[in-house]
This record gives structure tokens, sequence and C-alpha cells, in this order.
């Protein structure tokens, strides 16, 4: 998907710096700050909701709280444009 | 834009660290100890790519009860449909026990019964399944660190380079810091998945830049024309409903499949794509699911126990499940595009037409033409997916380690400096269009089913028209930044995909498997026994045919 609006928060306070989000995420959203050891979620518009940064995520420092309807399945009658 | 240029060489490149290419690069270890494998990854290898975002069911074929040849009839009538290579299928099932063996022996966790038998769901006569944990490509990752493989994440090979029809290397760029990469190997094996246009989320690895690559370089493609897989969805989470094919109902209330299928087939058919738009146009939409009393509903869940521990498997299930849980209220389902575009033409040793280039997995798999005539993975087929990439590795390895490495080519500088001047160029852009205008172009015509999946001579024409503007666009493309120069590359790649994809499609004038025509809707044996080679002569997309050799294998029409 393009240009969806999937949010993604972080608790800094709880990460540990194992860089596993940041493999994780198979699409390039996540980076890594190595001077702060956290990551950022740099390019957030093209989440995919797989939710593989924070299944990793042993310290639950990351919710993905997708919005369906900012994904679209490209139909071409109006209901599912 | 000042990027550092760096020289790099081994004797075996590996682009894309998926299932594929971890496999192949531990069994050529394995078989040649001292050959330096290196294998790039646009992501992070291990992380990437699809074999942990799904399933994670494998194919199990039963030796005291399944014959390869019994499974090789049923595959080539109703799948097939007499297009595939009886040779490699054959291959393919034979194997079916030492891949999962192999596997099982690099420290893929595959559950088993207490007698230390794997754990095996039968879904059909000839057909059963068992699980491999999703956290496969970690463990394979770990088995090639081990053995010596080198890795180079978050770099994406952009070009192949060649010496009067060899193989010589590729190109490559950091997406992290921009270091443009000239590396020299002796053999190049591509492993970078399939194309799927960025429409279906677990699949959006799939973009097909390696593909498009293996074009440039002048490598054939085959059964391009197949690469319109589609599957139902749920129309609020867009989670894909496996097998709901078989309980479609219409807004009158109506169980349609009954429209499209007699007896159960082996799995999700283009029929069932058809019958959905052929509700919808004349105003009986929209289509829904329903399972009756006591069903336990869509989803082939029986393969898990539903265990919830703090495994990888587990969160990964239950986060994916809880929230489209939150939005499904209703079983209203329409298509969702997934695509699987794998046309790089490859013979029985995963050679291309390019001597030294070599692809495996997801890149090739209809391109080997052992599916046939179905856009594969999963083929109506399955489990066969992640099995598939780990025959193609251990069939590629096999014949590397059998034939030696070729090499003796030399790297062209001009080459790669012209390379990577097309690859910059984007960046250099002031004033042009983004990545994304070019992509949102290309899923306008094909990601509505009419034009891709029931296909018409006039939809087509519909759908090449956006592609044509697609492709205008995308020679203005102006990328950011690195990430941006990426999905540039991508949508470049996207373009192609759907050339290819209308290009064949216009060519062949019949309906066969799940390649549908409403203008052509007989499977024509007089006239398309045949595989559709596509291959750029001095950037001209031109095409040939190759017969099918039917005659030399068991199963005919
Ligand atoms: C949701 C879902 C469910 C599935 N379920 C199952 C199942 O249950 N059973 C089954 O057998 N199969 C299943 N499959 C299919 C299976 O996962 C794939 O067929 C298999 O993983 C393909 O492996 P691969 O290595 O060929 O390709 P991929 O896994 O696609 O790997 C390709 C890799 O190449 C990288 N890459 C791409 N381009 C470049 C480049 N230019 N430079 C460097 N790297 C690059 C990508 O980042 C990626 O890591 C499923 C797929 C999906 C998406
Ligand atoms: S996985 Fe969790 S703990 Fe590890 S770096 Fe990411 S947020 Fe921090
Ligand atoms: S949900 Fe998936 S795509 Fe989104 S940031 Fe996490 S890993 Fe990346």
């Amino acid at each position: 998907m393009i240009n969806t609006a999937h949010r993604i928060e972080f608790f800094p306070e709880k990460c540990v710096g194992c860089q596993l989000c940041y493999k994780a995420c198979f699409v390039d959203v996540i980076r890594w700050d190595p001077e702060a050891k956290k990551p950022i979620f740099k390019y957030v518009s093209d989440c995919e909701h797989c939710f593989c940064c924070q299944a990793v995520c042993k310290k639950e420092a990351i919710r993905v709280i997708p919005d369906y309807s900012s994904e679209h399945l490209l139909q071409s009658f109006e209901r599912y444009a | 834009m000042n990027y550092e240029n760096k020289n790099l060489s081994c004797d075996i490149l590996v682009a894309g660290g998926g299932i594929g290419g971890l496999s192949f690069a531990v069994s050529i270890k394995e078989r040649m100890p001292e050959t330096d494998v290196l294998i790039i990854e646009k992501q992070t290898a291990g992380y990437s790519g699809k074999a942990n975002k799904g399933g994670g069911v494998l194919q199990y074929f039963d030796p005291e009860k399944v014959q390869p040849i019994d499974f090789l009839k049923l595959h080539v009538k109703e799948i097939g449909a007499y297009l595939g290579d009886q040779e490699m299928m054959l291959k393919y099932v034979s194997m079916n026990k030492e891949m999962i063996d192999k596997l099982s022996e690099w420290g893929v966790g595959i559950p088993k019964d207490e007698n230390g038998r794997y754990r095996v769901l039968p879904t059909g006569p000839m057909t059963a399944m068992i699980r491999a944990n999703l956290d496969m490509t970690v463990q394979v990752r770990r088995r090639a660190e081990k053995l010596g493989v080198r890795f180079l994440d978050k770099t994406a090979m952009s070009d192949l380079l060649t010496d009067g029809g060899k193989i010589a290397g590729a190109t490559a760029f950091s997406i992290l810091d921009g270091t443009f990469y000239v590396i020299k190997a002796k053999a190049v094996v591509l492993a970078t998945g399939s194309q799927n246009y960025r429409i279906g989320s677990m699949w959006s690895s799939g973009r097909g830049d390696g593909i498009a690559a293996a074009y440039r370089a002048g490598a054939e493609m085959r059964n391009a024309e197949f690469g319109n897989f589609a599957q139902l969805a749920k129309v609020k989470s867009h989670h894909e409903v496996v097998f709901g094919e078989n309980n479609m109902y219409n807004a009158e209330g109506e169980f349609i499949t009954k429209n499209f299928r007699k007896t159960r087939e082996t799995d999700i058919s283009s029929t069932a794509i058809r019958e959905w738009y052929i509700q919808m146009i004349n105003g009986k939409g929209p289509v829904h699911l329903e399972f009756g009393e006591g069903h336990p509903g869509p989803g082939a869940r029986a393969l898990h126990d539903g265990s919830k521990d703090q495994s990888y498997d587990s969160r990964f299930r239950e986060l994916n499940e809880k929230s489209a849980a939150e939005v499904d209220t209703d079983l209203e389902v329409c298509p969702l595009f997934i695509g699987e575009q794998s046309p790089i033409c490859v013979g029985h040793d995963m050679q291309t037409s390019v001597a030294g280039l070599y692809a495996i997995g997801d890149c090739s798999y209809c391109g080997s033409a052992a599916p046939g005539a179905v856009p594969a993975p999963p083929g109506r087929n399955r489990g066969s997916g992640i099995l598939n990439a780990v025959f193609a590795a251990l069939v590629c390895a096999e014949s590397i380690a059998a034939s030696g490495l070729g090499g003796g080519a030399e790297i062209d500088m001009a080459q790669a400096e012209s390379c990577r001047e097309q690859l910059f160029a984007p960046l250099n852009r002031k004033e042009g269009v983004t990545a994304k205008e070019v992509i949102a172009l290309v899923q306008k015509a094909v990601a509505p089913v009419e034009q891709s999946v029931f296909m018409k001579q006039d939809r087509m024409e519909q759908a090449m028209q956006y592609v044509r503007k697609a492709r205008e666009l995308a020679g203005k493309m102006k990328a950011e930044d690195l990430h941006d120069l990426l999905a540039c590359r991508e949508a470049e790649a996207m373009v192609l995909s759907a050339e290819m994809h209308y290009f064949a499609s216009a060519i062949r004038k019949e309906s066969r498997g799940w390649f549908l025509r409403e203008d052509y809707p007989d499977m024509d044996n007089a006239n398309w026994l045949k595989w559709i080679i596509l291959k750029n002569v001095n950037g001209e997309m031109t095409y040939t045919t190759r017969d099918v050799p039917i005659e030399k294998w068991p199963v005919k029409p």
C-alpha cells in the first residue's frame, strides 16, 4: 500500500536499544539512531501494519495502530475504490 | 550528490536474503566450503522477505501414500493446465522430505509428535501440511553466518553487469549512506522475490526490481502473463480469507460458489474472482461469505494449536488477528490483487539465459515453468512457496557444485558508471514526479480485477493507458533521499512488470488455468501449448514462443 495512515506509538523509556524492530521492518519504515540507541519511525506513511516490529519487541515498547481506512483495495466499484 | 564508490569481489553474489537466498548460501557452503559467498539484502536478511509473514505452512507428501507421479497428474490437469515443466514438478515432489529435513537440520523449528515425527495435517487425498516456525529465516541466516557467508544488509542491488553475454557482477547501493558498490562475481544468484505492486500489505516486499535488473541485462522472461494472482479479502481489514471462495453468497442470499465450482478444488481460482466481478456488475453485490452454524469460520488455523506464548509466531498471529477482529464486523469480501509475477526464465539448473546468472525462489517460479498456467506462489498449491524457494536453492547449489564456477568475465567500468548515473538521476532532478505517483498509476491498471484477472482486449487497452502514462512519468521521477531513491527503482520495475503482463496477455489468445480472457474463453491446445518468452532487445520488448515439449512428458491433454 502507499500513503497509509497507520500510527506507531513508541515508549522510549521501555526501549533497551536491541535493534530488533529496526531489523524486523521489511519496508524501511524504521531507521536507527546510533547516538540515542533508539529506533526512529521515519517513513511511517509506508507502514504496512504487518506488526513485525511490535512482535519482536520483548519490552512492549512499540504499539502499531492500524488505520484500515487508509488502505485501498483499488477495485473499480466505488465501494472498494 | 557525491556518494562514496566501493569495489568488492566475491565468488558468488546472492541478491536477496529471504528464505531462497539464505537456503542457497547455506547449501553451496555445505557443498563448496571454500567458496566466498556474499549476500546483499535491501533490508535485513533473516527478517526481510515473505517467509515470516504468513502461515508458515509447508506442503507435505507422505511417501507411503503419495507417488510423485500421482500428484503430478492432479497438478497438470487441475492446476498447471499442461503448461508446466513436468520434470521439474516431479523432482520437486520427490525432494519434499529432503527439503523439510534440510530446514530442520539448519535450525528451523518444525513441530514434531511424541514419536519424533513431523506433525502432519492431511488436507486432501494427496496433500498434507506441516508447519515451520516463522522465525525460519533468522535461523537459516545464523546457519549461513556460521558457515562463513558474508552479509551486506540495507544494500539494494541496482543493476547486473555483463561482459559479452556473461555475468561479471552487479552494482548496488546502501539505502543508509548511499555508498555505491561495484561487485565483481563469478556467478550471481538472484533471490529477490516476485512482483506484488505494493498492494497487499504482507506481500509488499515483492517489488520486482531484481526481475527488472535481469530484464535489462537481457535475460529471457517466461510466463509473464501469469503474474495476476488475487485472493478474496475482508473489505474492512483487507485480511485475506484463504479458501473463502467455497462459501460465497451475493446480496440476494444466493449461493454463488455453485456458479463456478461443482466440486471442491485445491484452492482459490480465477473463476471465483470472475464470479465476484459478474455479481458486482449485475448489481447483485456486495458479496459475502457464510459458513453456517457451528463452523469454525474462515482460515486454516488447524495447524496452529492456538497457544499464546511469547514466541514470534504467537505474537505475530495474535496481534494481526486481534487488530483485524476489531474492524471486521461482517464477512463482506472483495478481491485483493496480489500479482506474484515471477517470470525470470531459468533452465533445470536454475541458470537464466545470461551465462553465470541464476534465479531462484519467487523471482523465477513461473519463469522456471514448474507450476504451469498459474501465478506462483502459492499457485493454487498451498505451502509450495517456501518449499519452492528451498527447492530452487538446492537445485541451483547442486548445479553450480557440479559444473564449477565459470568466471573469467571482467567488469566494464564504463558500464558500471553508466548504471551509477542512471541510478542516482532522480536525486539530481530539481523538478519531477514522485515514485508514488508512478506507482499509483500502475496500481490503477493492475488492481481492478477485470483489467488483470478476468481480461478482455478493450479492458486491457484501458489498463495500458495508465501503464503508458506511468512509463512516461517514470523518466521524470525525483527523489528526496535514499529511501525515496529505492522507491523510484521499484516504481520503474512495477511499470516494466505491468508492461510485460499486458504484452504477453494480449498475445495469449485463449484461456488456460488461472489465465482468463472473456474474449477467448476456451483452452486452445492446438495453438497455445506454448510458452511466451519476452526479451529486451536494444530497449525494445520482443517476444517469441516456445513449444511445450508435451510429447516427452507423462501427462498429456
Ligand atoms: C502473507 C503471506 C503468506 C504466505 N504463506 C505461505 C505459507 O504458509 N507457506 C508457504 O510455503 N509459502 C507462503 N508464502 C509464500 C512464501 O513466503 C514465499 O514464496 C517465499 O518466502 C519466497 O522466498 P524468496 O526468498 O524467493 O523471496 P522473498 O521472501 O520475497 O525474499 C526476497 C528478498 O529479496 C530482497 N530484495 C528484493 N529486491 C532486492 C534488491 N534489489 N537487492 C537486494 N535485496 C532485494 C527482499 O527484501 C527480500 O528479503 C506466503 C507469502 C505471504 C506474503
Ligand atoms: S525492539 Fe523494542 S527494545 Fe528493541 S530497539 Fe526496538 S523498541 Fe527498543
Ligand atoms: S508494522 Fe511492519 S511495516 Fe509497519 S513499521 Fe512495523 S515492521 Fe514496519
